[in-house]
């Protein structure tokens, strides 16, 4: 298979990932719940992964290092935290449903800021005008996960921290590829993934934030058994019930794996890889791509359309040929309303430090096929029409 | 031997301060605190050599880690709070 998915998850895994998350699985039990060596080394695993991502993202202490499922558990917490009934929330026009749906669901007021594509200024203009002292948090993602749209985060941050509003941040596409520097973002959450850019396994999360949130989840932490509420202190107030201790060996070595390799490499890699898809796309007669000829504004994510062929059905076609891409909304329906995609939806394409150029051709290659293929049949049909007309 | 028990707030809480001792060169050793020293039940501690406390003490103070209380253990397994 030639897995072009990355922004749903990185498929592909550095051998210490798998290696690591199978000796958990043999050695280590669960960190707080025991004196024995097999909890005691669940619970020194846990802590260098705090460590791990602490050191990855400017953290100042590893305790505000949360262990999640997932990045949707992560923004849940902190959605729920900040927003209030009523109250207004701003976000961008490219969040994903992760952040609409709890947004929603708390009954908040959702103003959403609107922009086309790649359109950075308009964004900033968009954030500046409505992030107002009754604004009870902003939410906005780094990266869209439809278009690699890089949003303005640190900018918008400075407009939250200087209006005191809480800004929490989806990292979900860019933690691992681009910097991210806690510390200074001054944001007071930051939902993320293990298992994209951090290469762990499915299953697994981090929240890193500045402050105590209110969990969502109660139940045992290992900790302050004798009260009925929630400990008051990290990561134990966010973190209930057992932990994914193979889903947490994986994701430690899936930083390191970043750390050593370096982000800004990884994002290199992945940016030469939709420069050379985005130029070849453009030249096949229909497709109508999503590219930012600097790069400075786009990932290792690109989408496109065709005019007459449907991106779903673009996508079956490429998984009858063993290619792995994502068609349709990616439950991002604001991104698709913001770049007037919602009615084709788009394929996906996005990268990892592990697909090669060579990939790129045979997927480049299969795309011409099918587009040939489907123009046959177009044709085909409309001779008929004609001919019963 | 003699030995002190540094009482944490939570386990990664007593991870960090042991951490910092190694840092020290103060070897450091993360524990289930004993039940009768935990007021709210399942704690963590962090044991250091008796000769090693004031020294250790400072670092962890230094570092805003400080413990919530401190014991002495007896190589008899008995302990009792001491005043820092």
């Amino acid at each position: 298979m030639i897995y072009l998915d990355a922004a749903a998850t990185t498929f592909q895994k550095p051998d210490t990932v798998y290696k690591t998350a199978i000796s958990a699985m043999r050695t280590v039990s669960s960190p707080g719940r025991g004196g024995y060596s097999a909890a005691w080394k669940a619970a020194e695993l846990s802590f260098r992964c705090r460590e791990a991502a602490a050191d990855l993202f400017k953290m100042e202490s590893p305790e505000y290092v949360i262990f999640t499922f997932n990045a949707t558990h992560g923004l849940n917490i902190a959605i729920k935290h900040f927003a209030r009934p009523g109250k207004k929330a701003v976000i961008s026009g490219y969040e994903h449903n992760s952040v609409l749906r709890p947004l929603r669901a708390v009954g908040a007021e959702i103003h959403v800021v609107s922009a086309p594509v790649f359109d950075t200024q308009k964004i900033l203009d968009g954030f500046e005008s409505s992030i107002t002292s009754d604004t009870a948090v902003v939410v906005c993602n780094h990266v869209s996960n439809v278009f690699g749209f890089i949003l303005p985060v640190e900018e918008i941050a400075h407009m939250c921290a200087e209006r005191d509003v809480p800004f929490v941040l989806d990292a979900s596409q860019s933690a691992g590829i681009l910097n991210l520097n806690f510390h200074a973002l001054k944001a007071a959450a930051v939902a993320m993934p293990g298992h994209k850019g951090l290469y762990g396994l499915q299953g697994s999360g981090l929240l890193l934030c500045s402050e105590l949130l209110n969990p969502i989840l109660e139940g045992g932490t290992g900790s302050d058994s004798m009260d009925s509420n929630m400990p008051l202190f990290l990561p134990d107030r966010l973190e209930a019930g057992t932990h994914n201790m193979p889903g947490i060996a994986g994701l430690s070595a899936g930083i390191r794996f970043v750390a050593a390799k370096t982000p800004e490499t990884i994002q290199i890699h992945e940016k030469k890889l939709v420069q050379y898809t985005a130029s070849s796309l453009l030249k096949m007669k229909g497709c109508y791509v999503f590219f930012d000829p600097t790069m400075q504004q786009q990932t290792g994510v690109l989408s496109f359309y065709h005019e007459h062929i449907p991106s779903e059905h673009i996508a079956a076609k490429l998984a009858e040929r063993g290619i792995a891409v994502r068609a349709g909304l990616h439950c991002s329906p604001l991104a698709h309303k913001s770049a007037g995609t919602v009615e084709k939806g788009t394929v996906r394409v996005s990268f990892s430090a592990f697909n090669t150029q060579r990939e790129v051709d045979i997927f480049l290659n299969a795309i011409e096929n099918i587009l040939r293929d489907e123009k046959r049949e177009l044709f085909t049909k409309s001779s008929h029409d004609f001919v019963a007309i | 031997m003699v030995y002190y028990l540094m009482i944490c707030r939570s386990l990664t809480y007593a991870q960090r301060a042991a951490r910092t001792l190694e840092r020290h060169g103060i070897a450091a050793i993360v524990t289930k605190a004993p039940q009768d020293v935990s007021e709210n039940g399942c704690a963590y501690c962090v044991k250091v050599p008796e000769k090693r406390l004031s020294e250790a003490l400072v670092a962890l103070k230094n570092t805003e880690l400080a413990p919530s209380k401190v014991f002495v253990l007896y190589s008899d397994g008995h302990y009792s709070e001491v005043q820092t």
